[in-house]
């Protein structure tokens, strides 16, 4: 039953071990995730966690954010804010959060800035060499993948990042969350980030699967903008961008301010009842009439 | 992955804070980088001249503030990288090349920053006025204007005001070129300075601007207050 | 907080898991699978950090794979757990798999299905039910009450209904959605359980009940 047997002791290395091991093929390391492990250099202190937690004081990373990605029938929409704050000194209003991999593919950045800035740079360059290697472009499940693996060999040592990468393969459309726990969903509908559950409401309640592009584009500004009205981390200009068949498109920029007024136009205070909405006055007003002709008869 | 030999006492903190602002506004055809001299530690001052500014290659200008050791390192380890890229590409490094270098740089002490706030000022191939901005582990935004270190509440809402432009994120385009003059810009940035001086304690005593253009490099200097 | 339990029947194992992905509050997805197929005749429930579950589930089922290609047979059941159990233990010492699991499996040699239980400290115990987390805790005491020997599928549905009803119920923040995995010589059988069925019952039941003492006064 055990004849001449394949030789597998290739495999045998533990999943944890890969990290550490010295005698992997150097060609091999360009296109390993773990290729700047020995690269970064480590403070002498026995106690790692509590000196990054001391660390983070000083150096203050550019946080917060509201992004969200979800599926539906004409493809994927990606909407995100562009504020990047240090504790509560805004530090820019034009972060580009959503970072373009290659040309069918999305990342999207929430948490630290560096983090994300890095390591989908990082997983870019994965990407292009999988295509040189395999010569045909990457799937969204392997590129998630990839940055999942990537981000699992660093857990504990403090980075923070919680990204999507959308993207369109030969599968159709895939939309994956991705963290620096470790974790790696594969779903319809995501959001992440400071404001992630304002704009949760709002796409909840717009999303159906047969939206049209314009529809859906609108649903993710909705959603970014009103997170950005309620989040103080979240502000600037909201970007959405479509992805379909033929790869990704920015669809539209705009700035929050004038957003907000396209929204909810400014009226004379007098005015204000034609604009309210609320049908609790003609209510009231019908309520009084039918009760006036009761009184009559 | 923490290192052989790691016994150093619990509190261990290999960082001090220098104080210092820095600043650059880029134009249509110039850049400007701009610093003040003073170096502090607590409430004492160093010294009324540490020059903040580098000029890191024939288009490259840099200047740092926060903690000048780790500064120091840092530009003396990214020179030898210019160096280097020289010798093998038989030409200087250009400064977006220049500014994706530095990000890198920094990322790789991740886990050990360099608690050094960083603005990279340049011409790009097209002779542009280009400035970059960093966060001390190496996030960066290409932008017409920024400042760091102790001054920058109070600098750059004043540059906000001054030379805010249209976000370039906005789509349909809209240009977001500094709507500035070089002689204009200098001025300005004086103004900065002096405003800064009059409130922060770690910034003061001497304000040097170095202003690049197709000329060339050229600096100029206006005295702040010494107290 | 992931709901995790299960136990052994006649000649079958079941596992029960929610389907949620949950990050602090927010529930990211619903139709989560918790339950690793390792191969033909072992399922493995896992609960714990999503990253370190994905990746312990991931290596064990082409570990245990990679046994059956090497070797040309396969792992038994305890076998199996033995060697889950030596893997956390190893990783306890540099930066713990911080996974909880229950391994279910038919050992066709004995011919009878087991039940193994498992912590991320490495502790392992071969047992006939068992739960983890808040959700096993309410479990384990109608396992006490409820559960018998051989039992049959329809005996075993009803127990997984009343577990079930009792996380629904009691349970802060209890999943919605579960999926009930049942392992036997044959192989694994998937079943989506709805809960909002269960629910019903209860809520019908407790209605009845308000309404019968009302009409005592």
């Amino acid at each position: 039953m055990n004849g001449p047997t394949l030789d597998f002791s290739f495999l045998d290395a533990t999943a944890r071990g890969s990290m550490a091991s010295k005698h992997v093929d150097e060609s091999l390391d360009a296109i390993d995730g773990n290729m700047h492990e020995c690269n970064f250099k480590a403070p002498a202190v026995e106690d790692f966690e509590g000196f990054q937690r001391e660390v983070i004081n000083y150096v203050k990373p550019n946080h917060g954010t509201t992004t969200l990605a979800f599926i539906f029938e004409h493809g994927i929409v990606v909407a995100v804010d562009s504020r990047a704050s240090q504790g509560p000194y805004i530090s820019s209003q034009t972060v580009k959060k959503v970072i373009e991999i290659n040309p069918f593919l999305l990342g999207t950045m929430a948490g630290g800035a560096a983090d994300c800035q890095f390591w989908q740079r990082n997983l870019g360059i994965q990407c292009r060499l999988h295509e040189l290697e395999n010569g045909k472009r990457i799937t969204v499940r392997a590129a998630s993948k990839l940055l999942a693996n990537t981000l699992y060999s660093y857990k504990g040592k403090g980075l923070s990042m919680g990204t999507m990468v959308a993207g369109w393969d030969l599968n159709g459309p895939g939309l994956y969350y991705v963290d620096s726990e470790g974790t790696r969903l594969k779903g319809q509908r995501f959001s992440v980030g400071s404001g992630s559950l304002f704009a949760y409401g709002v796409l909840d309640q717009g999303y159906k699967w047969d939206l049209t592009v314009e529809e859906a584009c609108e649903l993710g500004r909705r959603a970014i903008y009103h997170a950005t009205f309620r989040d103080a981390f979240s502000g600037g200009t909201v970007s959405v961008y479509h992805v379909g068949a033929n790869g990704w498109t920015k669809v539209t920029g705009d700035d929050v301010g004038e957003l907000h007024f396209s929204y909810y136009p400014a009226t004379p205070v007098d005015d204000v009842d034609a604009h309210c909405g609320g049908e609790g006055k003609k209510e009231a007003e019908a309520r009084a009439a039918t009760e006036a002709s009761a009184m009559e008869t | 992955m923490a290192p052989e030999g790691a016994r150093q006492h619990a509190n261990w903190s290999p960082y001090d804070n220098n104080g210092g602002t820095v600043l650059a506004v880029a134009g249509e055809n110039y850049v400007i980088c701009a610093s003040d001299t003073r170096m502090s530690t607590g409430y004492s001052i160093l010294t009324r001249n540490y020059e903040k500014v580098d000029q890191m290659s024939p288009k490259t200008l840099m200047a740092s503030a926060g903690f000048m050791a780790d500064a120091q390192t840092l530009k003396k380890t990214l020179k030898a990288r210019c160096k280097q890229y020289e010798f093998q590409n038989k030409k200087p490094i250009g400064c977006v090349s220049f500014a994706q270098m530095l990000s890198n740089t920094l990322y790789y002490r991740r886990f050990f920053p360099y608690y050094a706030f960083n603005i990279v000022a340049g011409l790009d191939a097209e002779g542009k006025g280009a400035v970059f901005t960093y966060d001390a582990v190496g996030s960066y935004e290409r932008t017409n204007y920024s400042c760091q270190g102790s001054g920058q509440a109070l600098i750059m809402p004043v540059l906000d005001n001054q030379l805010k432009t249209v976000s370039p994120l906005v789509l349909p385009a809209v240009s977001s070129a500094t709507p500035l003059s070089e002689a204009a810009a200098i001025e300005l940035i004086k103004d900065c300075f002096a405003t800064a001086a009059e409130r922060d304690i770690y910034t003061g005593d001497r304000v040097e601007l170095w202003i690049m253009n197709a000329d060339g490099v050229r600096k100029e200097e206006m005295p702040l207050r010494l107290d | 907080m992931d709901v995790v339990f299960g136990f052994v029947g006649y000649d079958f194992a079941v596992l029960v898991a929610d389907r949620a992905a949950t990050q602090q509050i927010i529930v990211q997805k619903l139709d989560e699978d918790k339950i690793v197929e390792l191969d033909s005749t072992k399922i493995m429930a896992l609960s714990g950090p999503k990253g370190d579950c994905v990746a312990f589930g991931e290596y064990l089922r082409a570990n245990v794979r990679l046994y059956r290609l090497k070797y040309g047979h396969e792992l038994d059941v305890s076998a199996t757990a033995h060697y889950a159990r030596n893997e956390l233990a190893e990783a306890l010492r540099s930066g713990p798999y911080q996974v909880n699991c229950l391994l279910a499996g038919f050992d066709k040699l004995k011919n009878e299905p087991e039940l193994h239980f498992m912590d991320y400290l490495a502790t392992c115990h071969r047992v006939n039910t068992g739960g983890h987390g808040y959700g096993g805790m309410f479990c384990l005491s109608l396992f006490d009450k409820h559960w018998v020997p051989n039992m049959s599928r329809a005996q075993a549905m009803d127990l997984v209904d009343l577990c079930v009803g009792e996380v629904c119920e009691r349970l802060v923040t209890a999943p919605t959605d579960y999926l009930v995995k049942i392992v036997d010589k044959n192989g694994c059988e998937t079943i989506v359980y709805d809960a909002t069925d269960r629910l019903k019952k209860r809520r019908d039941l407790m209605a009845d009940v308000a309404a019968r003492m009302a009409s005592m006064n």
